[in-house]
């Protein structure tokens, strides 16, 4: 096991399994697993616990085997390489060193041992000296010893990493539940009613655990999720959020996310409160805390329910995110169920400019749902936004999470409000203001003609009670039914000319009976109508008349923090600093043994040169030792 | 002659004493205590750089007054860069990089000129040509730096933080790193093999900018705004270039062992002990990279391993080469094997560097907060 074949295998095996779990998607709900995959293979891969590699028992396996190899590899290597670094090989044999490639004569006409030695010293050898009986003479010399304590320093390192890895995995949590000892918890119950089965206590040494905290809350236990359920972690301290603020640059993307939090130690009551946000964690009674996400928090929202396809009033709702309203409304009930509020939207709605995103506002995201249980989503925005060069007021509905938001366009009135458009649905639904309309444009368009203008009249009175029940759609409808091919399009032209004149006309009459308000104040108010008309007629498929207009919110934020406790980590970086080390060691350290024989009677010396990596440097550092030790002695 | 150099390392010394602590007292109140000592740091590691290296003093000195240049031209103005003649086709950072991107291609021609000529002018024109597009490209990113500021004082951040700026960031780096070995083994032949790389990524540069507008300054997400984004992500490209080196000379090893080009080409001996030299190197710097972002990860995320893709794959990366060091100085393999090898390596890297942030999701995409 402690061969380097069968190191390399397990590399590989990590590898591998790592590949697997980039390119899967980890640790999704299983739902949706079984969505992508089927449930034959869901069942395959669940099975193999490949939705969770990285926590799986044969990769923690094979974890252990690298570190029993690679521990057995150091044990076997280290006392050898340690012998070593004292040694100096002084007992060599001539014809051994004359056997190395790089061994040299050299004639040397005064032969000067200290200076010698010097000089080999200058060069950061070590040097020892030893004469025989004979009275020969042998220098021996290394340098760069190091570089054999570098394996030891990289191997222990990846060892003692591995340890702290393991140390704050979660094994001994894994042998608990295998014991039965913990069970995860896959119900969402209130947290009085979790089992102790499923709660890990204040002493448990090593975890990553979520808390959720609205702004004002205040907690004492973390969730661990984990496969398809969690787990309660109790903490030391109760925590509280007194505040959470999001920063934006003035390009409207955030900047900072920051937690004002206050910590109360159950043990002492000593209490710290501190800001933390992205980057900046903070560690109270050996718990790390960290911003890691926000959410809503529940927001408070003020909301005007209108009936966009009849004059009834408009009624008020009291509502919060993450509750239901319920409204029974002309006979039908319905829920409303309120999922989520932003502050800001960033959005890129000028598509004609090629990036143009901008802050348009609140909005919120809800559904409601009818009698029978069916539901839309909606999504909708508070403020109005600039869309050609007009302003709207856009909400989005889609009948399912996989479909995109398809937008009713609102109009917004002159003084910037919905007010305007809602009275403009008021008066297109009033049956007398109609009538009045009508006479009125038929009169001056046909003054000067004498057709028959009560026939005129009463199809134009039908022609809007169409409209009135189901837009322009109900409009072709009835014209694919009643009129021939060929003259179906000039008739959908004049049909639509009548409806913008009438409607501009009611509209003409109410500013001239209502003065003071100026909601019609616009240049060119045939546009305003036309607007107002095309959403009055999409509203038919906007999934239900009702609309929601946020008039006020209250906004509440979560703030999602992480609490660790990681006791691996010391070792980790511990580990971490000794890989940087033993690899410098290993690779820029490059080991020299030196030896220099001198036979007593001998004009010339014998040098010989050994290292343990044959790089191509060291045939010219050879070069240089050579001509070092050639000037020196002819010199002396 | 000596008393000349040594005078000139003087000056290169102080004006970078005087470069820092000049930041140091302006700026010091947006420091905190990490950068400061980054900042001291990286005055040892330019100093020493200078000092062994005197093609790299003379870089320095380039860019830092191309860069005061502009800052000087701009006159704290965004906008006179669409009025100033130099800043808009010289020294503005646009101007600066696309200039950069059309040198590369330029020298990758006379490289191959030279690998067949071996005219000693062709080389230098090439190799000049390569520090120059060097020059404007790390120019390009010190102004870029500036811009930001610019644009708004809060936007401001140093110009590795998207996949725009770490692809210039990928070419100076790989060009520097190449150089340094030109002169060391003195062969301008390999430049043939190491430009197409860089050229590579200029090619994916000019089109990331042109298709995606993706040269738009932007502002830092939260989780980047860290002091240990300018050590990690250096560091990082350090690895990156010197694997992609390796994988070139490997290349040309290749050739070479074909019977390809052995008139032209360095002998095998050379390119193999630059491909282990150049592996090395790159494993010194990845595993340091890889340190710091367990580092930082800690830091921001709460955890120093979350097996996020990035993560993963920069261990597999780290595997892949850890085995390469072994085969090759404990079992002695030598040879196709290995050159092979490095060469899948570039592929595994170039996936951790690029494939992690097109196919897959996970913290480093920065999706989420
Ligand atoms: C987690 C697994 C391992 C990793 C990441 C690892 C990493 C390394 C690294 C980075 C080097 C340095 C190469 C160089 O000099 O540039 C090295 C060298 C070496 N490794 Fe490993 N190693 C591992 C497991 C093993 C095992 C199990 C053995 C036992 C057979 C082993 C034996 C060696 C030896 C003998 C050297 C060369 C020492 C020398 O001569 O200087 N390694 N290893």
């Amino acid at each position: 096991m402690s061969s380097m074949r069968f190191a390399i295998t397990m590399l590989s095996f990590v590898g591998i399994a790592s590949i697997i779990g980039t390119i899967l998607k980890q640790k999704q709900p299983y739902e949706s697993y079984i969505i992508k995959f089927g449930q034959f293979w869901f069942d395959i891969f669940k099975h193999l616990d490949l939705f969770n590699v990285y926590q799986a028992i044969w990769f923690l396996i094979i974890l252990v085997f690298l570190i029993t190899s690679t521990s057995l590899c150091v044990v076997r290597n280290s006392p050898s390489i340690l012998r070593e670094y004292h040694k100096f090989q002084d007992q060599i044999r001539e014809k051994s060193l004359r056997s190395f490639k790089h061994s040299y004569e050299i004639k040397i006409p005064i032969f000067n041992k200290l200076n010698l030695i010097s000089l080999l010293e200058k060069n950061s050898f070590k040097v020892r000296q030893k004469s025989n009986p004979s009275g020969d003479l042998l220098i021996v010399a290394k340098k760069g010893s190091f570089q054999k304590l570098g394996y030891i320093f990289t191997h222990l390192a990846i060892i003692v990493i591995s340890a702290g890895g393991l140390l704050d995995g979660n094994l001994i949590l894994k042998t608990q539940e295998l014991l039965g000892l913990k069970e995860i918890q896959t119900q969402d119950i209130p947290l009085s009613e979790i089992p102790s089965k499923s709660r890990l206590n204040v002493n448990n040494f090593s975890y990553r655990a979520n808390v959720l905290l609205s702004e004002g809350e205040k907690q004492d236990v973390g969730v661990i999720p984990s496969k398809d359920g969690y787990l309660i972690q109790e903490l030391p301290f109760s925590i509280g959020l007194k505040d959470f603020n999001i920063e934006h640059y003035s390009s409207g993307q955030p900047k900072s996310y920051e937690s004002d939090l206050i910590l109360t130690s159950k043990s002492t009551g000593k209490t710290k409160e501190q800001k933390i946000s992205v980057n900046k964690p903070l560690t109270f009674e050996g718990v790390t805390i960290y911003q890691s996400d926000f959410q809503d928090g529940g927001t408070k929202l003020k909301i005007m329910v209108t009936d966009l396809q009849s004059n009834d009033k408009p009624q008020t709702m009291n509502a919060e995110v993450f509750k239901i309203n319920n409204l029974i409304y002309m006979d039908q009930s319905y829920s409303f169920e309120f999922d989520d509020f932003r502050l800001f939207n960033i959005l890129d709605i000028d598509s004609s400019q090629k990036k143009n995103s901008q802050n348009v506002g609140p909005n919120f995201t809800y559904k409601i749902r009818n009698q029978s249980g069916q539901a839309n989503e909606y999504q909708t925005y508070q403020m109005p936004m600039k869309l050609d060069g007009r302003y709207f007021f856009v909400s989005g509905m889609r009948p399912t999470p996989q479909e995109d938001y398809k937008f009713l366009k609102m109009p917004a009135d002159a003084k910037g409000s919905l007010e305007g458009f809602f009275i403009f649905k008021n008066l297109l639904l009033d049956k007398k203001n109609i009538e009045r309309a009508i006479n009125k444009v038929i009169l001056s368009s046909s003054s000067s003609k004498a057709v028959n203008t009560d026939n005129l009249k009463l199809s134009t009175s039908k022609l809007f009670r169409t409209f009135q029940q189901g837009g322009y759609n109900a409009i072709a409808l009835s014209i694919d039914k009643n009129i021939p091919g060929t003259e179906q399009e000039s008739a959908a032209n004049a049909y639509i000319k009548i409806i913008l004149l009438v409607a501009n006309q009611i509209l003409l009459d109410y500013q001239s009976t209502n003065i003071l308000d100026k909601f019609f104040n616009f240049e060119d108010l045939p546009l305003f109508t036309q607007d107002a008309l095309n959403a009055y007629s999409d509203s038919f498929f906007y999934g239900t008349p009702l609309f929601l207009e946020l008039k006020e919110f209250e906004h509440v934020q979560a703030s999602g923090l992480q609490l660790t406790k990681s006791p691996g980590k010391f070792w980790v970086y511990l580990g971490s600093i000794m890989l940087v080390i033993g690899i410098f060691c290993m690779i820029y350290i490059q080991e020299v043994r030196l030896w220099i024989l001198k036979k007593k009677n001998s004009k010339n010396i014998l040098l010989t040169l050994t290292t343990n990596r044959h790089h191509l440097t060291f045939d010219s550092y050879v070069d240089e030792i050579k001509n070092k030790i050639n000037a020196l002695s002819k010199k002396g | 002659m000596k008393d000349q150099v040594s005078l000139y390392n003087k000056i290169f010394i102080s004006s970078l004493v005087a470069l820092a602590s000049y930041a140091l007292i302006k700026f010091h109140n947006y420091m905190d205590g990490y950068e400061i000592a980054i900042l001291i740091s990286s005055i040892f590691a330019f100093s020493w750089l200078g000092f062994s290296w005197a093609n790299f003093k003379n870089f320095f000195i380039t860019i830092f007054l191309l860069s005061f240049l502009s800052i000087f031209l701009y006159q704290g103005n965004l906008f006179i860069a669409e009025e100033d003649f130099f800043l808009k086709y010289f020294l503005s950072s646009q101007s600066a990089i696309m200039w950069m991107s059309a040198l590369y291609p330029l020298s990758l021609i006379i490289y191959w000129f030279h690998l067949f000529n071996s005219q000693e002018f062709s080389g230098k024109l090439a190799s000049s040509l390569v520090w120059i597009a060097t020059t404007l490209g790390t120019s390009g990113l010190l102004i870029r730096w500036y811009e930001s500021y610019l644009i708004n004082i809060d936007i401001g951040h140093i110009p590795i933080s998207n996949l725009y700026e770490v692809f210039v960031l990928f070419c100076i780096i790989t060009a520097l790193i190449y150089m340094y070995y030109e002169e060391r083994i003195g062969t301008k032949k390999l430049g043939a093999f190491i430009l197409v790389i860089i050229n590579i990524a200029v090619g994916f540069l000019l089109w990331y900018s042109f298709a995606k507008g993706a040269h738009e300054i932007q502002p830092l997400v939260p989780a980047l705004q860290s002091y240990w984004m300018k050590i990690h992500v250096p560091a990082n490209f350090i690895g990156y270039g010197a694997f992609a080196i390796a994988a070139m000379v490997s290349m040309a090893y290749l050739v070479v062992d074909k019977g390809w080009l052995t008139k032209y080409l360095p002998e095998k001996e050379v390119l193999e002990d630059m491909t282990y030299r150049t592996i090395a190197i790159g494993f010194i710097f990845f595993t340091i990279a890889t340190i710091l972002g367990a580092v930082w990860a800690a830091e921001a995320w709460g955890g120093y391993w979350s097996w996020d893709p990035k993560e993963t794959w920069a261990l597999i990366v780290w595997l892949n080469y850890a085995a390469w060091l072994h085969l090759r100085l404990i079992k002695g393999l030598r040879g196709n094997l290995l050159a092979w090898w490095s060469i899948i390596g570039l592929f595994i890297t170039a996936f951790c560097f690029l494939g992690v942030n097109l196919f897959l999701s996970g913290l480093h995409s920065y999706g989420e907060l």
